[in-house]
């Protein structure tokens, strides 16, 4: 009898602390979501009197419309610069900030992590001002070395604007990879390098058989971050700086095609099967990715 | 070991010094900007330092004209009111699945951590006609309860992960002695997270204060903008403004006119 009740008092304090963030959780995260995935099929301009269900159209559509194509070549393109830019010159500056042992080194870390926490408005703002034409610095800067003015349009060209987004991408996510891999690398013992070092090995051999192999784990973790924040996010900065896909829808990628279709044409039900394209491509990815990273993690001991 | 070879070591430390001048040059060379006027911004080289007398009226003037006061007050209201929503709710559920084992328990966890996964542009089009139903497009409250529910699946992983670290010791003493289960949350194990609470509150005010896009599309009243909204729109109306010529073909500032009655 005791004992009973006391399940229950337990059950009920179990209960009142779960429902209620579930519930909130369920309203704001899974219902929108189910929507989504179900107004994906349906021809909705947003009043809901004119929605009609027009089964696989949506997507079908998706298959011939070429901006699309664009649009997730994009986002690949953003996700392999990205992942190349960031991993290399984050993995090298933790090395550097570690391996290195320079007396200015905290410096350094506090600086490298500022573009982390600055909003991604910001960086599009400040970006924009770097690039343009007239008042910007990278065309002054230009000019110190050439005859005449330096008068390029960074973000004009059709062709190489997706091209301009990387630098400040690159710029604002190193940090926080930085910092990851700085964690992993200080918690290695000190004493591998110093038998690699008693066995000759050089600064470079020390990075290829000590830090490389034992920081894999975050490696991959940061790979990954990368791509899925890349695939669901990059939008924002998209939107930012080139006027949601500008030039002549060049620089889309998903996310602002989608947010062009829904909130600019109304096209919502198009938009929301943009978004669940978007999610289908990001788990695929995800997984392929898994597999291509899945390499035995070494464990110290 | 430290690295002998002073050339490998100047080499290093030069590229070092070269990325930190590319993270600190844009960030002061735009404060510097804010002072010139506009004959210094358009004429001189860009790193010229503004001449005397530097317009920190520019500041005010923004603070005024574009109504950057009320921005600044939404963005405070918005960003304090979901960060703890989130962070009570998070905290609650957390440490439920810690430390109690009950049925479904694993499924739970599960769910909230794979709807990270989930990218928010699916969820933009549902949420709007969602807060549009709810009467909630335009205030504070929508955006609170959205940005709470956007942190939550992050909350609970890092929290779940903190409080398995705790000892399971302090929990039994405080039984023991007849605590109820509330009271040994609250009075006891709220107070033993703080580390880990403040983790949660420092990257969901972070991520809070900063977000965009979610706000873009659940407001269209300039009196209920955040500090990014507003920035963006501002920057969209100077760039019409002030630059001519090839930029500011694509730079008008329909993109961020939105209908209000859709």
């Amino acid at each position: 009898m005791k004992t009973s009740a006391k399940m229950w008092k337990r059950n009920l304090f179990i209960a009142s602390f779960i429902i209620p963030t579930f519930l909130f959780f369920c309203v704001f995260t899974v219902y929108p979501v189910i929507q989504a995935l179900q107004k994906s099929f349906y021809d909705w301009s947003g009043m809901s009197e004119n929605s009609e269900f027009i089964g696989f159209d949506n997507f079908i559509e998706m298959f011939k419309d070429p901006i699309i194509l664009t649009a997730i070549g994009n986002d690949y393109f953003l996700v392999v610069g990205k992942v190349i830019g960031i991993m290399m010159l984050a993995t090298f500056f933790a090395v550097a900030l570690t391996r290195f042992k320079l007396r200015s080194s905290g410096f350094f870390r506090a600086i490298f992590f500022i573009p982390n926490v600055i909003s991604v408005v910001v960086i599009g703002v400040l970006w924009n001002f770097i690039y343009n034409p007239q008042i910007g610095f990278l065309n002054a800067f230009l000019s110190l070395f050439t005859k005449e003015k330096v008068d390029i349009a960074w973000l004009g060209f059709p062709k190489h604007t997706i091209w301009m987004l990387l630098p400040p991408t690159i710029w604002a996510g190193i940090g926080f990879y930085m910092i990851l891999m700085i964690a992993a690398i200080v918690n290695i013992p000190a004493s591998y390098y110093e038998a690699a070092n008693i066995d000759g090995a050089g600064q470079w051999g020390q990075f290829r058989h000590i830090t490389m192999p034992l920081i894999w784990e975050q490696i991959k973790v940061s790979i990954i971050n990368i791509v899925i924040t890349t695939l669901n996010g990059s939008f924002v900065i998209v939107q930012l700086m080139t006027n949601g896909g500008q030039p002549d829808n060049t620089t889309h990628v998903m996310g602002s095609y989608l947010y062009r279709m829904a909130f600019q044409q109304y096209h919502f039900g198009y938009g929301a099967a943009i978004g669940v394209m978007i999610l289908v491509i990001s788990m695929i990815t995800t997984l392929i990715l898994q597999r291509i990273l899945r390499q035995e993690t070494i464990e110290m001991s | 070991m430290t690295v002998k070879n002073p050339i490998a070591k100047l080499s290093v430390w030069l590229v070092l010094l070269i990325w930190s001048i590319a993270v600190l040059y844009p960030l002061l060379w735009t404060l510097l900007d804010a002072l010139k006027n506009n004959e210094q911004f358009f004429l001189n080289m860009p790193w010229a330092l503004p001449k005397a007398p530097l317009l920190w009226s520019n500041f005010t003037y923004v603070w005024s004209k574009y109504n950057f006061s009320t921005y600044f007050i939404n963005s405070i209201v918005v960003t304090i009111g979901s960060t703890l929503l989130g962070m009570i709710l998070s905290a609650m559920t957390a440490y439920i699945l810690a430390r109690y084992e009950f049925k479904g328990g694993k499924i739970l966890y599960g769910i909230y951590i794979s709807s990270m996964m989930i990218p928010f542009a699916l969820a933009l089009i549902p949420l709007f006609f969602l807060l549009n139903d709810l009467n909630l497009i335009n205030t504070w409250l929508g955006l609170i309860l959205v940005y709470a529910a956007l942190n939550l699946p992050f909350g609970i992983f890092l929290l779940v992960g903190f409080y398995k670290t705790l000892p399971k010791e302090i929990e039994e003493a405080a039984i023991i002695d007849g605590t109820s289960h509330y009271g040994t949350f609250f009075r006891v194990m709220l107070p033993l997270s703080q580390p880990g609470l403040i983790t949660v509150l420092i990257t969901n005010m972070l991520n809070n204060w900063n977000e965009y896009f979610l706000g873009v599309v659940l407001t269209n009243d300039p009196a209920k903008y955040t500090l990014p909204i507003g920035l963006a729109v501002m920057q969209a109306e100077m760039q019409y403004r002030v630059s001519g010529g090839r930029y500011s073909r694509d730079c008008s500032s329909r993109r961020y006119r939105r209908s209000s009655s859709i």
